[in-house]
């Protein structure tokens, strides 16, 4: 691990599971007992149980919804339609264009129409299917290309185009000695979290009500259950109950007003659970994309211009296509200086699932054009992958493509001259190998005949935070007191926990800045001020800071205490729950804090960001984030069936917190971009998703997986906490590209969609061409076609 | 209708509905929520628990059927505040993330090693082939049931 | 789920005769088909007749030197069972090659055999199917087929039959013991199940009320030489674009005798007769064998998304059978 200094911290103190360790989770215990309260586990005495009538069409007129059937039913306490929204009846995050619930209108498969309480789930199921609704079916917009076209139906009053950025930046004419075209294509990925969609909600019996959910973001939800409810927002309480995993899904509502309204309908609580299917229709999706892509270049290698035309489906309403199809308009160049360019990004509206967050937003979907458009042209030019890379490598001091500057530290170079360092995987035999460790492992389907190998090289990166103006902040409080003869230190935040660890990021800051080894990380509630959303990796940076800055100030009230008190001039600090001068114990905090209590809110606000202009060009970011790729791949090109051998990574960090925690994330990061590379696409006709179940939508397996190997640099950022840098994104970015390059070291194949399966590669040659086909030549778009594979 | 079932060395007796699954009875009847319901198909391993000694997905498992059978659950591996091996490797390797697959391979790593005490990395990959993690990308699930099988007695 | 009756019975006379008088029951044994199957409403029996303790759940000598599995034999037992290893092999990589470990626990051997399609159009009961609806259509023919037929289906339903144990089973020649209300009787497998035609309705020949008691395989030498390959979108616990049993008996270079079924392909497993036929007396060479799945796949008549399944099964093919002569000679 190579490592930079960070700042120095004046009072830094020894205390244990302070920053830099591998401090393990508060929550850990109880999550190894399955004690741990997930969302779904809750249960109070007399509660009903919610469910949720969705449209089977994707797009149609309500003419009418008959609910006395349902009502009838024994066990059923309440039937709700749009009627019964007390008040606003649209939600939305960026643009409220949601339904609380369906009225005239559905516009996509799984909207939801009506909703049902009753004593038991079966029962509310069943009333759910009494419930009638009359729809006059109409024609489904099934593609963002149809959605463009002037006679498409308009599916909002602002017509179809959710959003479009566009970015010019130098000459438009700018011409190349050398160009190379590709068009690319992404399916729509899902988030798969486990836990899926729940809460309990509670009415508090004076019109208010307590919401237990599992979120991303506790304030977004209140803000929107309280305009749906009409409600002021101190009378809707929001409590964070266990997650079960988030990855952007979480990010908007699903049953969060719904469970509010049977609550206090009922005047009962009101628990929801999703079903893995309704899951598949309860939350948003990665947008899928289509990408056209031309790169130009010097014959040696330097990059002219980029121009790429870039369509994202958005689905039936907004969620966060906005912030999409921005992140996707400032890094459709990549990491690369880039002296022209012209990208064209555009969000439309469709009847298809909404889209919105999902780990590594808009980087994720370009990544796979850039990075392939990048291999193409260092085909074209006869230059090794990553040399070429290398050699545009953007640094810090240059400007963005969208006219930032690019800030210190942005170590693209460094990152991918590690990863080409890593140590390669050994290259056995693959005859006579153990055939778990060949393609299609326990299938059976080779003892190493048809496995060739393929090495491939990605870089990406990303914004961290919100960007573009918003103002992204935190709030944290921190007090300190005497328990039971012991200092203690709480930290109030509202942020959210979702399996990354932030609750341990958390209780190291405050260990390592008061001194104090016993934290307890409170419960995340809508009492404290907004933490902001647990996305964009920005918490422990953004949450991070605030819980930092908040415990510095009790700090500071501890040393005036101290020095009013014993009248030291010499710096101060706390360790191990003493104060410490100079070397020498001056007193335990526990004589200084006597009974009091000392406490401190921090409101910490980021450098402020700043919309793109019409030209897009704009101080749109506040740190970015970047890893580099490497995959080992052996394809069975006979059988169509991949192994990924192995990925190695590099990737800055600015500061490792939580060591264990950050392989974590890499680990697991990486896993979904595999997904997305090899298997994961809900498959969608007609408006209508047909694979919604983890035995038709398949996520990698721990037989998909292979090790990873990494090297994580430490350049810290100066404005950041410790100088750290989220982490949670890049490793989904890069690492899909990588992958997909591997395929085609491997086979010779274009490749230009993911995610690549079995059918995209059976019936290749069976052995490797004398020399790879040209992208001009006939060869290289015929193979892998059709007609070919059936003269194989 | 009444059933009646031996839970983690207890007898336990209760009205089930028909058509509720041995999960639902596990979790909204006797309140042993550590099995859970993240997919309620068979598809994900996450409701891994032990039938009369059987490695099974209580999704799958009708309540009637389980009628006079022993079950063992995540939660009936621990001994009060002691934990289980597995639990501990779990714990020391950052194999917990969300937590939501957490029991439900603590269970299918308990029953690998059950059964085979030294398993290489290949077997343990294919032993837990059924139980679909989402955070962790499983290198540290791999490294915990690794650890396990080393301080199993 | 719907509402429905729940009965344990005692034996197996009174569990057929249960079945018999009400039409609208089911027997449940593993359950984790059928359970699945009620949640999502795509079966709705108003009495299920448990019958998982009722047929034998051992795997014995028959008098002719073969094997007689009982119906209640967990999948994971059957395919940890030495004579089923060493005399059997691609049946128990066929089990092993489905679902996952808690699955096959819980699956026995007779419903393994009478596992439903995973056509998601009739998983989906706000689609037209004709399995499920008879007349109402079939969503599939236009639909997302990639997972669907090649061989053998009609344009009344391209679904696939699911099991990976069943293909090993039909080319190993296996006989299923039924008892039903008329007696017992016992089926070769390759009549055990259905190719659609105008009744995709049924994907068996089994009357209401027929309870599969037992299988039995036969002591056919050269099944030992046998494997079972298996192509899957992921590692493991997915089910088969295309898989392959094949048992392989060859003399000086020469085949003797061969069996050959498809998985993935039709709605039931697929016995590959023409192929079979085409290799008996030729030299075991990878020339014939390819010719020999080209033959077999001559009738192929892909869909729109599944035309790669014709070569798939043909590379799958001359591998798996080159793989046995190596090792068979």
């Amino acid at each position: 691990m190579t490592t930079t200094p960070t700042r120095t911290r004046p009072s830094a103190s020894r205390t244990r599971g302070g920053i830099g360790e591998s401090v393990g989770r508060p929550d850990g215990v109880p999550k190894v007992k399955g004690e741990f309260e997930y969302s779904s586990d809750l249960h109070v005495e007399g509660m009903l149980w919610g469910a949720t009538l969705r449209s089977p069409h994707p797009h149609a007129n309500i003419r009418s919804i008959y609910t006395s059937d349902a009502e009838a039913m024994a066990g059923v306490f309440a039937v709700l339609t749009h009627e019964d929204v007390p008040g606003r009846k649209v939600y939305g995050m960026e643009i409220p264009d949601q339904p609380v619930l369906a009225w005239e209108k559905v516009r996509y498969q799984g909207e939801a129409v009506a909703l049902v309480a009753a004593d038991h789930p079966e029962t509310a199921r069943l009333a759910l299917g009494k419930i009638r609704v009359d729809y006059e079916v109409l024609e489904p917009v099934t593609d963002a290309e149809t959605a463009m076209s002037e006679d498409a139906p308009k599916l909002h009053l602002s017509g179809n185009e959710l959003r479009r950025v566009d970015v010019r930046h130098g000459d438009p004419e700018a011409a190349a000695e050398v160009v190379v075209e590709g068009e690319y294509e992404v399916g729509m990925q899902d988030q798969a979290f486990l836990g899926p969609e729940s809460g309990l909600a509670i009415p508090d019996g004076e019109g208010g009500v307590d919401l237990y959910i599992s979120t991303q973001w506790l304030h977004v939800d209140q803000d929107q259950v309280a305009e749906s409810l009409d409600l002021p927002p101190e009378m809707v309480r929001l409590t964070l109950s266990g997650v079960g995993g988030a990855f952007g899904g979480r990010e908007d509502l699903s049953m969060q007003i719904h469970a509010c309204m049977l609550a206090l309908h009922t005047s009962r609580p009101v628990k929801m659970v999703y079903g893995r299917e309704e899951s598949f229709h309860g939350h948003v999706h990665r947008h899928p994309a289509k990408m056209r892509y031309e790169h130009g270049a010097t014959r040696d290698g330097k990059l002219t211009y980029v121009k790429a035309n870039l369509i994202f489906d958005g689905g039936a309403y907004a969620s966060s296509s906005n912030a999409v199809c921005l992140n996707a308009a400032t890094f459709a160049c990549g990491p690369y200086d880039v002296p022209n360019a012209r990208i064209e990004s555009h969000m439309l509206y469709t009847n298809n699932p909404p889209c919105g967050a999902m780990r590594g937003f808009g980087a994720v979907q370009v990544c796979f054009a850039h990075e392939a458009q990048m291999d193409k042209l260092a085909e074209k030019l006869g230059m090794d992958p990553v040399d070429l890379r290398l050699k545009n490598a953007i640094e810090p001091g240059m400007k963005f493509p969208f006219g930032q500057e690019v800030p210190y530290p942005a170590p693209v170079r460094e990152i991918l001259g590690r990863v080409r360092e890593i140590p390669m995987p050994d290259e056995q035999e693959a005859m006579g190998r153990d055939l778990r460790e060949l393609p299609g492992g326990v299938s059976n389907t080779t003892h190493g005949e048809g496995v060739r190998r393929g090495v491939g090289y990605a870089v990406g990166f990303k914004n961290i935070g919100f960007s573009a103006g918003f103002d992204d902040y935190s709030t944290a409080r921190i007090s300190l007191s005497i328990e039971d003869g012991e200092p203690v230190v709480r930290v109030y935040t509202a942020a959210a926990e979702v399996g990354q660890g932030l609750v341990m990021v958390q209780a190291q800051i405050a260990r390592t800045e008061l001194g104090v080894e016993n934290v307890v990380v409170e419960a995340a509630d809508t009492r404290t001020g907004s933490a902001g959303s647990t996305s964009a990796s920005r918490q422990s940076y953004v949450t991070g800071a605030a819980v930092k800055e908040a415990c510095e100030k009790v700090r500071e009230r501890i040393f005036e205490l101290v020095r009013d008190e014993f009248g030291e001039s010499d710096e101060l600090a706390i360790e191990d729950g003493n104060i410490i001068s100079d070397g020498r114990e001056i007193a335990p905090l526990m004589e200084i804090l006597d009974d009091g209590e000392i406490s401190e809110i921090v409101e910490f606000h980021h450098r402020a960001t700043h919309p793109l202009d019409e030209n897009g060009q704009g101080d749109a970011h506040f740190q970015f984030a970047f890893a580099a790729h490497r995959a080992v791949v052996e394809v069975d090109v006979e059988l169509g069936l991949v192994r990924v051998v192995e990925i190695a990574t590099t990737q800055d960090v600015g500061k490792v917190i939580n060591p264990k925690a950050l392989e974590g994330q890499i680990e697991g990061g990486i896993a979904q971009g595999l997904g997305l590379a090899l298997m994961e696409e809900i498959r969608i006709q007609d408006g209508e998703i047909q694979n919604a179940s983890f035995t038709d939508y398949l996520i990698p397996t721990i037989l998909d997986m292979p090790p990873v190997k990494m090297e994580i640099l430490e350049l810290a950022d100066p404005e950041a906490p410790y100088g750290l840098k989220g982490v949670g994104e890049p490793p989904t970015i890069a690492s899909t590209p990588a992958i997909v390059a591997a395929l085609r070291n491997a086979t010779a194949m274009e490749l230009g969609r993911i995610p690549v399966r079995p059918e995209h590669i059976i019936g290749i040659p069976k052995k490797p061409p004398d020399e790879l086909p040209q992208p001009e030549s006939s060869r290289y778009s015929g193979i892998g076609r059709l007609e070919d594979r059936r003269e194989t | 209708m009444k059933l009646r079932l031996m839970v983690n060395g207890e007898s336990r007796e209760t009205e089930v509905r028909e058509g509720e699954s041995l999960l639902y009875v596990l979790r909204e009847r006797l309140g042993l929520f550590g099995s859970k319901n993240a997919c309620e198909q068979g598809e994900c391993g996450s409701c891994s628990v032990y039938l009369d000694g059987e490695l099974v997905c209580a999704c799958l498992v009708l309540a009637g059927q389980a009628e006079g059978s022993e079950v063992v659950t995540v939660e009936g591996l621990s001994e009060g505040e002691r934990l289980h091996p597995v639990q501990e490797a779990f714990l020391e390797a950052g194999a917990v993330q969300c937590g939501f697959c957490t029991p439900g391979l603590i269970v299918a790593a308990h029953d690998l090693l059950s059964r085979n005490s030294e398993p290489t990395e290949a077997e343990v990959r294919e032993a837990l082939a059924g139980n679909l993690c989402r955070c962790t990308g499983y290198e540290k699930i791999l490294t915990a049931v690794q650890m396990a099988a080393e301080t199993t007695p | 789920m719907r509402p429905y009756k729940y009965v344990r019975a005692q034996d197996v006379d009174g569990a057929v005769a249960t079945l018999a008088e009400a039409p609208n029951a089911a027997f449940l044994a593993g359950g984790t088909n059928l359970v699945d199957l009620m949640k999502l409403e795509v079966m709705t029996p108003d009495m299920l007749v448990d019958v998982r303790r009722l047929t034998s759940d051992r795997v014995e000598g028959l008098d002719d030197g073969g094997l007689r599995i009982g119906a209640a034999v967990p999948n994971s037992v059957l395919a940890a069972d030495h004579k089923i290893r060493s005399r059997y092999p691609a049946l128990s990589q066929a089990l092993l090659a489905g679902a996952s470990g808690q699955l096959r626990n819980l699956a026995t051997t007779g419903g393994n055999l009478l596992q439903h399609t995973r056509c998601v159009y009739w998983q989906d009961v706000t689609t037209p199917c004709n399995k499920r609806e008879p007349g109402s259509g079939c969503s599939a023919i236009e639909g997302h087929n990639k997972n669907h037929a090649i061989l053998g289906a009609s344009e009344h339903c391209v679904a696939t039959h699911p099991s990976d144990m069943a293909v090993a089973m039909a080319a190993l020649d296996a006989f299923i013991n039924v008892q039903g209300p008329e007696g017992e009787r016992r089926i070769p497998i390759e009549e055990l199940h259905r190719l659609p035609g105008d009744e995709p309705q049924r994907d068996t020949t089994l009357q209401h009320g027929e309870l599969i008691t037992s299988v039995d395989l036969p002591p056919v030498e050269f099944f030992s030489n046998s494997k079972y390959r298996k192509v899957r979108e992921r590692a493991s616990y997915a089910f088969a674009l295309v898989s392959v049993a094949a048992a392989l008996d060859i003399e000086d270079g020469i085949v003797g005798d061969v069996r050959i079924a498809l998985g993935g392909v039709a709605h039931k497993p697929w016995r590959a007769t023409k192929a079979e036929e085409a290799l008996r007396g030729e030299p075991a060479s990878e020339a014939n064998f390819r010719a020999a799945a080209d033959i077999e796949l001559e009738d192929a008549q892909p869909l729109r998304d599944n035309a790669f399944k014709v070569p798939l099964a043909r590379n799958v093919i001359t591998r798996t059978l080159l793989d046995l002569s190596e090792e068979g000679r």
